[in-house]
């Protein structure tokens, strides 16, 4: 342990939504559950697609698909709900369709990218993978998960 | 003796006490005759001064030995129950409940001696003429602390305000002490940034962070006068510790906005006349500038608590109020703390999703044996019972929190000059435990508004033909699955016009808007933020930011809160409370294929109406039921999803009332009656305000609470 730790590695869970692959840091993971019944709340930002019951606690659900502006999600068999556990909003659960594998990456490994706004996606990842010759796009939860402008 | 272990139960008594002390003293006011009450106030003073004495706060100690001398004479007969005495022990109880409120936060009781007190004490002992001791008394308070701390005339110009902070005799005593124990004793003046706006609060942070180092044994001004933000941009304190005085001043510099802490060592001049040379310094003047570089989380994170301390000091703490209502008939308690109460509170709730469990599978199970049935009747029965007692273990009477009104309205009474009475009932009215300790600042809030605008001058009540003393009543009241609290007075009333032209001036309504709204929606505008229709801002209320902290608050306990009025005759202020708040009897209810939950409090009752029944009002929906139109809200236009019903079928309504008004909610269908555990939503989903929560269901899926109040 001690001494992966002093290459400063990080350890991602890779995701897939459409033909990307995502990376999220296994510390905010809480848990991965299968796709469920998600209970529709009204009047709330579409990509909020409802509350989920994990354990008797009730927990809201968004879609990563709806927030990025990619069409909707298609729940199938491999279909997850990745539950997040962050400070400032305690849990959230977000759809993806496929959960792949966990990746350790060191910083070398690990490209920082320019803010771009005029590429709505990019603004959701604060730097690429690279593994096994695939790239993986490590998203900034802090970004998918704020709430945007409702115009 | 260590005696920390028992501090918390010190203060909890302590303040039953004192409460005790205040109403007894407030009827030996009304009957200065009494015997029961001067015993009572014997015996509860004489207690006070035990358990202060246990703990070892001498100067609470002395303050009750001498408040209980003076009733012991006044058992004895030999002195009189006069106005100004009744007043001097007021103010004895106010300054003892500041000493609790020091204790509480740092577990020292301060060093304010309240010496004017004492000595009008002992004035009162002594029989000198009552007059004087009341005038003294009143200005003492004023004097005494400038007369002993006021800095002295300018011997040195170029000396530092703290170098001119003269001791008193027990001062010197003190710092002699210190140095003979090789401690430091080092004087400060600290400074405030000229942009500081909270400055009291700096203060107080300042004071916290000497306090950790060591002791505070003079502050120019004095704290009061701190507290209260009497001081320009700076303040002088001496502090005797161990540490060195570059920490000193880096504690005092640590806490942001302050510009600069000077100081330097404190020599005690030994010559009697103490004139000019009080205090002399090896002036050692490092000045240690404002280290920007604090950590903004860290002092923000500082400043809420010491604002919040601050600005609830002078007040008394009803948040914090932790006792049980002191009962006249001695109950047999037990104290459990609110977490394990809360611990038992939750397995309840999981027995009650479990048991719903339970029963939606043996409604799927084809196996209907009666003996399964019965079981999970037996388990409803129990968890219901469970339920029940564990709500009641956490219910108290609102009494703890109202008991300290009369005492209060008796001093609005005397600060604004108008007679008043106030007139409570019910105070045995049970609420949830968390819904009292929130509910004492609403309360006190909308009392002194009725007090200060609602009661007209003495003059004026008796032009109209009223009494000359106000009447405000505070009555409280259990109806049906809330309960009701009602603050009346039979003062001026609102006065819409007012309202209305305020309501203009401050941009808050257009012209066009004021000439279409009713009554009612005007004075409703009183809980806009920043309203106050107070033609001159009083100290007792009047600053706008009132009714609508008061709204905010009573909504964030799923209460609300409503006002009547009539020009001239009155207001009356009613704020609605749920009994419990997690656990509630629901209707639940299925609208276009999704399941809601209506909290069966709010149900009138549940009709069936043909196409035909609805008729339409300015274009909106209404429905004509045993005399009275009821507007009908669709709940499927409201949440966003198809009806599965045709528009030709029957609809089925089910009318909630929220106060007197009533609504009618078009459903689908009914699913029946059930217990609902409600679950928050988490910080994330930015709710409609419609939906009140969530709940679990027994098939494990989650369904949505509809707030009924909301809706209509």
């Amino acid at each position: 342990m001690e001494e992966i730790r002093s290459f400063e590695t990080i350890q991602f869970i890779v995701i897939k939504i459409g033909d990307e692959q995502y990376g999220i840091d296994i510390k905010y993971i809480d848990n991965i559950v299968r796709m469920q019944h998600i209970t529709r709340v009204p009047k709330v930002a579409p990509y909020l697609k409802g509350v989920i019951n994990l354990r008797g606690e009730v927990i809201p659900v968004m879609s990563i698909r709806l927030k990025m502006d990619l069409p909707e999600d298609e729940v199938t068999k491999a279909t997850r709900i990745i539950i997040l556990k962050l400070e400032q909003y305690g849990m959230i659960g977000v759809m993806v369709d496929e959960v792949k594998e966990v990746v350790t990456l060191d910083n070398s490994q690990i490209e920082k990218v320019a803010y771009d706004n005029k590429e709505e996606k990019s603004n959701y990842i604060n730097g690429i993978g690279k593994y096994e010759g695939g790239l993986i796009s490590l998203l900034d939860l802090n970004a998918v998960t704020l709430e945007k402008e409702n115009v | 003796m260590d005696v920390s272990q028992y501090l918390e139960i010190f203060l909890d008594e302590t303040k039953e006490h004192l409460q005790n002390l205040n109403t007894q003293i407030m009827t030996l006011e009304q009957e200065p005759e009494n015997a029961d009450t001067i015993n009572e106030i014997f015996r509860a003073a004489h207690s006070l001064k035990g358990m202060a004495g246990t703990m070892g706060y001498k100067r609470m100690q002395t303050l009750t030995h001498d408040m209980e001398n003076v009733f012991s004479e006044v058992r004895n007969g030999t002195i009189k129950v006069r106005g100004n005495m009744i007043d001097i022990l007021f103010q004895c109880l106010d300054a003892l409940e500041e000493y609790l409120a020091a204790i509480q936060e740092t577990a020292d009781e301060g060093t304010n001696d309240n010496e004017p007190l004492i000595k009008a004490l002992n004035d009162i002992l002594k029989g000198s003429d009552s007059a004087s001791a009341d005038k003294k008394e009143s200005t003492a308070k004023k004097e005494e602390p400038e007369k002993k701390e006021e800095p002295k005339q300018e011997t040195n110009t170029a000396a530092e305000p703290w170098q001119e902070i003269k001791f008193g005799n027990t001062e010197q005593s003190v710092i002699k002490e210190a140095y003979s124990q090789g401690k430091n004793v080092y004087g400060l003046t600290i400074s405030v940034q000229e942009a500081c706006i909270l400055k009291a609060a700096r203060a107080f942070l300042v004071f916290k962070a000497l306090e950790d180092l060591g002791e505070i044994i003079v502050s120019v001004p004095s704290t009061q006068d701190i507290e209260d933000e009497k001081f320009d941009l700076d303040f002088s304190v001496v502090v005797i510790t161990d540490k060195d005085l570059e920490t000193v001043k880096k504690a005092a510099v640590n806490v942001s906005e302050i510009d600069k802490a000077v100081g330097g060592n404190v020599k005690l001049a030994v010559e009697e006349s103490g004139e000019t040379e009080t205090t002399e310094t090896e002036t050692q003047q490092i000045e240690v500038s404002e280290q920007s570089s604090n950590e903004p989380a860290v002092s923000e994170q500082q400043t809420q608590p010491a604002v919040a301390a601050a600005s609830a000091k002078p007040a008394a703490k009803p948040a914090t109020d932790k006792k049980p209502a002191a009962k006249p008939v001695v109950n047999r308690t037990v104290r459990v703390d609110i977490e394990k109460l809360d611990s038992l509170m939750n397995l309840v709730s999981e027995l009650i999703i479990a048991k719903n469990s339970l029963v939606s599978a043996s409604n799927v199970g084809t196996g209907n044996s009666s003996l399964f049935n019965e079981q999970i009747e037996y388990l409803e029965n129990v968890t219901t019972n469970l339920h029940e007692s564990v709500m009641k273990v956490r219910m108290v009477p609102i009494e703890s929190v109202v008991q300290k009104f009369p005492r209060m309205i008796r001093d609005l009474s005397k600060k604004l000059n108008k007679k008043m009475e106030l007139y409570m009932s019910g105070e045995e009215t049970e609420l949830d435990r968390t819904v009292v300790d929130e509910i004492g600042d609403p309360l006190m809030h909308l009392l002194r508004n009725s007090a200060d605008h609602g009661l007209e001058s003495a003059e004026l009540r008796k032009e109209r033909g009223k009494p000359e003393a106000g009447s405000i009543y505070l009555d409280a009241y259990q109806d049906g699955n809330n309960v009701v609290i009602e603050v009346k007075d039979d003062g001026n009333g609102i006065d819409v016009e007012a309202v209305k032209n305020k309501a203009i001036e401050r941009g808050v309504i257009t012209p066009e808007q004021a000439e279409n709204m009713s009554d009612k929606e005007i004075i409703d505008l009183l809980f806009h933020a920043g309203f106050s229709t107070a033609k001159k801002v009083s100290d007792v209320s009047g600053r706008g930011v009132g009714l609508d902290v008061v709204k905010s608050k009573i909504e964030s306990l799923s209460g609300e809160v409503e006002v009547k009025s009539k020009l001239g005759e009155g207001s009356t202020w009613t704020i609605r409370l749920p009994l419990t708040l997690a656990i509630i009897q629901a209707l639940m209810v299925d609208v276009g294929g999704e399941k809601y939950a209506i909290s069966l409090g709010s149900i009138q009752t549940i009709e069936d109406i043909t196409k035909d029944d609805i008729k339409l009002v300015q274009a909106k929906e209404v429905i004509h039921l045993r005399g009275t139109v009821i507007p009908l809200i669709r709940l499927s236009d409201v949440l966003d999803i198809e009806s599965k019903k045709n528009s030709d079928d029957d609809l089925l309504v089910v009318i909630v009332k929220k106060g007197d008004k009533l609504a009618g909610l078009v459903v689908d269908e009914l699913m029946g009656q059930q217990e609902i555990v409600i679950k928050s939503m988490g910080k994330y989903i930015n709710k409609c305000k419609f939906i009140s929560g969530a709940t679990i269901l027994g098939d494990g899926e989650v369904a949505l609470i509809l707030d009924a109040n909301a809706l209509i």
